[in-house]
């Protein structure tokens, strides 16, 4: 019996002689003056969301390139890793965990609001900025000091949109058609309320789902209404078949909608012909709108061999400003990196750069159209 | 006392893991341990109950979303809200389990899948869900001061949680229940008859399911405390069936091993997140392929390899003690000397009431008239035989006496009360034992274990204790234990009891049948073809194993192709024929009408006559070859009859 007690005589020692310390880290954030710093890029790099994700990077990666062969923060590099949040809220938290686990001073991403919402508390206790390229509005009313926006919200584009289409053109026969992802869900909401004060009530508002490829049964419930306008609130590719297959059924109403629709996926998945007249309300319009997007989109094309696009745009300018605050800070993070972040004013490819209290440093988009394949800008709204 | 230890170096090993672990390895740790919760859940549904359930993330997500919902929206408290979590879980698990009352296996697979899927989408389009964009600040659950928001102090809140779970579930796998569940997911039918309330069982299974689920949903919202709708997709239960698969679904242990190490893995492969699923899938193949028991069932496998030869033999039966002292004072050995003009003197003995009566039965399938008004007594204490050619009724009137069948019109009176229709565990409490004609042991139960499900006696109601007197099942089990180990050694099974019995051989197999059948201690046994496939030995046994039962009071019916046998055993022969009785009396008297032989014309056995009806322990060759054939035909058609009757 002897033998036996032993191990647990010595076991309850060890327990209660460590018991009288909780387990945890020592003080995470050591604040390391030399050596890179080290900033994360958290985006989805597979599912659904992985075309997004890969562009944020680009946009990211080439300021980070740009910063550090310019002589980096203070002379020290800015190390930049790439985490794949696969899309899913839940991972999102894991990985939020673990940048603040593993020293990383900054957070740059995601494009996924519903990712970036998740993370947001975890960051804002660690202590983490986080500039994200997500546009819900839910991001902006959580009033985090250490939550960011590289764009408008939804409210912003959609109050743009819905000014220029009703109170501009007039229209009022407008049918919508969004997904229930967090995005198309976010733009149909934003929209609705922009209709909704100017007393316009939607004569279709059809749902589906962010995966889905045939949208005939809704656009044939929509096309029975005989809209003026149609609203997609959804991404890009499922943009873009939904303003296909619009145009197949026979739908002669214009298509509106957000920056998705501004891209290159859009319209060539759309077909040149079928997105012919598309309405979008976006901050970037294209990669010839000024000297800086042209400038951006040299440099994008030598990097990475394609074309530059929104939203490798937007992850350019938070990562920019980014950049712009660490210099403040001499490289350090946590609240002083949140404080200049604010303070920053940027002139970037989105616009001119004004944080408040909300995180939003964009209040303004303007209106585009597709003509011939292209995005033009809209001179009078 | 090793296992103590093992328990204690566990417990200490657990208690101090957090002491060595960064922030984020003690998160991975965290998120490990409620998969692990999940894990037991589902492997008590699937792997002990058998029910195929692939809603077990979606119990997860309800248990989640409630605290989610009821601290952000209506303003409960973390724990209160978790309490109406677990009930609505339970509660979703009742409604999962619904189906399983009417449909099994893939069936049951499918529409689980369905509703799973049902709530993702309730989730993504509800906005009090949040819909896609789920709900975040869910508050810390607050524990007398304790920062739960520290993911180290959690982490005890989880381990404590965890090791109740652990200890519940594999308590109740140990338990009476558990075994009536494992039993019912080997062979629902023959557990039906043997006193398991197959309805109830399952839903308890599913109650479980959901209750696990819940728990884990619950510490999920205070770990993560947001909820999104991705977490609880179809690809996650995936997930989760793979680490009960890989851990081995049949061992609660194996689920946990599955879990945490499939946590384990996925987090090493975040970065190449986009080809483990296809790894985890060529894993999850490679093991149903190679490892159908999963890593909890590659030591008893290595061992069983290992462990090869050594052949058991079985032990002769011990006689019961009499109750009926029969005034002849017959042994076995005086048997032949029943067969013959005694007989019939002899027919009328016993209590002399009527134990089951059966009272012009009909029952069709669909245009095949099974039995056709078929009336018969069997009065207590009596051998009874049920003989007639193949496809005759013999099997059908057996299930429908032990309530597999309700009959289309007639009567089934058991010691005078109307049992017509029954549930079979309903007549199995009542005293209705069977055996089966193509033997339904419990192929994944040691031939201990199936004897214990027919001792055990208890409704499924009694479950209750499970929960509020644990001690009390453990005292019941160990009674239980006991009376098994006598009935182990009467029927000389002694060496076989920690075996499977599908390894062994069929003699063997029935007699642990004929065992398990009188673990139920029945008034009535009904024997579906005792002798098909027994030796010459074995037959003679078999008639001493059955005149005893019928010795200790026990009244037996017998159908049978062997005529030596019939005519030795039996005291009354009951002739079927096209569904119909076309004979009834003492052996030697049934064996000479016209009809008899008729109905036996063309058969390939010869018409039983005084002459042929030899005693059991010499049977004729052409008799016993020619039941072999017998059986084998009828029992692929009366296996069909049953499947069709599910």
């Amino acid at each position: 019996m002897f033998p036996a007690r032993f191990p647990i005589a010595a076991a309850s020692l060890i327990v209660t002689l460590t018991a009288c310390s909780a387990p945890g880290q020592q003080s995470g954030k050591q604040a390391v003056a030399t050596g890179p710093i080290k900033v994360a890029n958290i985006n989805a790099q597979s599912g659904q969301l992985s075309s997004l994700g890969k562009w944020e990077n680009k946009g990211v990666k080439l300021a980070v390139d740009e910063a550090n062969k310019a002589g980096g923060v203070n002379g020290r590099q800015i190390q930049l890793d790439l985490f794949d949040d696969q899309g899913d809220p839940t991972v999102g938290t894991n990985l939020a965990r673990k940048i603040a686990g593993e020293g990383y001073v900054a957070m740059l991403g995601t494009a996924e609001s519903a990712v970036t919402l998740a993370m947001a508390p975890i960051l804002k206790d660690a202590g983490i900025p986080n500039i994200t390229s997500g546009q819900s509005p839910k991001l902006a009313a959580l009033k985090s000091p250490f939550l960011f926006l590289n764009a408008p919200t939804s409210v912003t584009y959609d109050e743009t949109l819905a000014k220029y289409l009703v109170d501009g053109k007039g229209y009022k026969k407008i049918a919508l058609i969004s997904n229930n992802g967090t995005y198309g869900a976010g733009e149909h909401d934003a929209f609705l309320a922009a209709l909704k004060s100017r007393n316009v009530t939607p004569i279709a508002d059809e749902a589906v789902t962010p995966d889905q490829k045939d949208f005939s049964a809704s656009l044939t419930a929509i096309r029975q209404k005989n809209p003026d306008v149609l609203f997609v609130g959804a991404e890009e590719v499922e943009s873009g078949l939904i303003a296909k297959q619009a145009r197949e059924l026979g739908l002669k109403a214009v298509l509106a909608g957000g920056a998705p629709m501004g891209t290159d996926v859009y319209v060539t998945t759309a077909g040149a012909d079928n997105a012919e007249g598309s309405v979008i309300s976006s901050p970037y319009l294209s990669n010839d709108a000024s000297q800086a997007s042209k400038t951006f989109s040299a440099s994008y094309q030598a990097a990475f061999g394609e074309a530059a696009e929104l939203h490798g745009a937007k992850a350019y300018d938070g990562a920019k400003i980014l950049i712009e605050a660490l210099k403040q800070t001499k490289g350090a993070g946590g609240r002083p990196l949140a404080d200049a972040i604010r303070a920053v004013k940027h002139d970037g490819l989105l616009g001119d750069f004004a944080y408040d209290g909300s995180g939003v440093g964009i209040h303004a988009t303007q209106i585009g159209l597709i003509k011939a394949g292209k995005i033009v800008a809209e001179s009078a709204g | 006392m090793k296992r103590l230890i093992l328990l204690i170096a566990a417990a200490v090993a657990a208690w101090l893991l957090p002491y060595g672990l960064g922030g984020y390895a003690i998160h991975v740790v965290d998120v490990a341990i409620i998969f692990a919760v999940l894990g037991i859940g589902l492997g008590l549904a699937m792997g002990v109950a058998g029910q195929i359930n692939l809603a077990q993330i979606a119990f997860f997500g309800v248990g989640a979303y409630a605290v989610a919902i009821l601290t952000t929206r209506a303003g409960l408290g973390f724990w209160t809200a978790a309490a109406l979590a677990l009930l609505a879980a339970v509660l979703v698990g009742l409604l999962v389990g619904l189906p399983a009352l009417r449909m099994q296996s893939h069936y049951l697979g499918i529409v689980t899948l369905g509703l799973a899927l049902a709530f993702v989408n309730w989730i993504t389009n509800a906005t009090v869900a949040g819909r896609a964009e789920g709900i975040s600040d869910i508050p810390v659950p607050p524990l007398f001061g304790v920062d739960l928001a520290s993911e180290y102090l959690f982490y005890y809140v989880e381990l404590v949680v965890f090791a109740l779970a652990l200890a519940f579930a594999l308590f109740l796998t140990h338990s009476p229940l558990g075994r009536r569940l494992r039993a019912m997911r080997d062979d629902d039918l023959a557990a039906g008859a043997l006193g398991a309330e197959i309805p109830l069982l399952r839903m308890t299974a599913f109650v479980l399911s959901g209750l696990y689920g819940g728990i884990a949903g619950v510490l999920y919202a205070g770990l993560i405390r947001f909820v999104a709708p991705e977490t609880f997709s179809i690809a996650n239960m995936f997930l989760l069936l793979a680490m009960v698969i890989i851990g081995g679904r049949r061992s609660i242990l194996g689920c946990v091993v599955g879990a945490v190490a499939l946590s384990l893995v996925r987090e090493a492969l975040l970065d190449v997140s986009a080809y483990a699923q296809l790894g985890y899938g060529s894993v999850v193949v490679l093991v149903v392929v190679f490892a159908p028991t999963g890593l909890a069932g590659l030591p008893a496998r290595l061992r069983r390899r290992r462990a090869a030869g050594a052949r058991a033999a079985l032990g002769s039966f011990q006689p019961y003690d009499r109750v009926h002292d029969r005034e002849d004072g017959r042994t076995d050995g005086q048997a032949r000397d029943r067969v013959g003009a005694d007989a019939v003197a002899d027919a009328g003995v016993g209590s002399g009431a009527d134990l089951l009566e059966v009272d012009g039965v009909t029952m069709r399938f669909k245009g095949l008239t099974a039995l056709d008004q078929v009336s018969l007594t069997i009065t207590a204490g009596e051998i009874r035989g049920v003989v007639g050619p193949n496809g005759s009724g013999k099997t059908t009137l057996f299930n429908v006496v032990s309530g597999f069948y309700t009959p289309t019109s007639g009567r089934v009176l058991f010691r005078g009360r109307e049992v017509t229709g029954a549930a079979p565990y309903r007549l199995s409490l009542l005293g209705v034992a069977r055996t089966f004609q193509n033997l339904r042991l419990f192929g994944d139960l040691t031939v201990r274990e199936n004897i214990l499900v027919g001792l055990d006696r208890t409704r499924t109601r009694w479950v209750w204790r499970y929960l509020a007197l644990p001690w009390s099942v453990l005292g019941f089990e160990r009674v239980l234990r006991v009376r098994a180990d006598e009935l182990i050694d009467r029927f000389g099974l002694r060496d076989f009891a920690d075996a499977a019995p599908r390894a062994l051989p069929y003699g063997i197999q029935r007699r642990i049948e004929m065992a398990r059948a009188m673990a139920m201690t029945p008034a009535l046994l009904l024997l579906d073809e005792p002798a098909a496939g027994l030796n010459g030995e074995e037959v003679r046994q078999l008639a001493a194993i059955v005149r005893s039962i019928r010795d200790s009071g026990v009244t037996v019916v017998v159908i049978e192709h062997n005529m030596g046998l019939v005519m030795s055993l039996c005291d009354r022969v009951t002739v079927l024929s096209g569904g119909k009785v076309i004979a009834d009396g003492a052996p030697a008297d049934v064996a000479v009408q016209p009809d008899v032989v008729a109905a036996y014309l063309g058969d390939s056995m010869s018409a039983p006559s005084r002459t042929a009806a030899e005693p059991a322990d010499e049977p004729a060759p052409e008799s016993a070859a020619g039941a072999a054939t017998e059986s084998a035909t009828e029992s692929a058609t009366d296996s069909a009859a049953e499947e069709a009757a599910r």
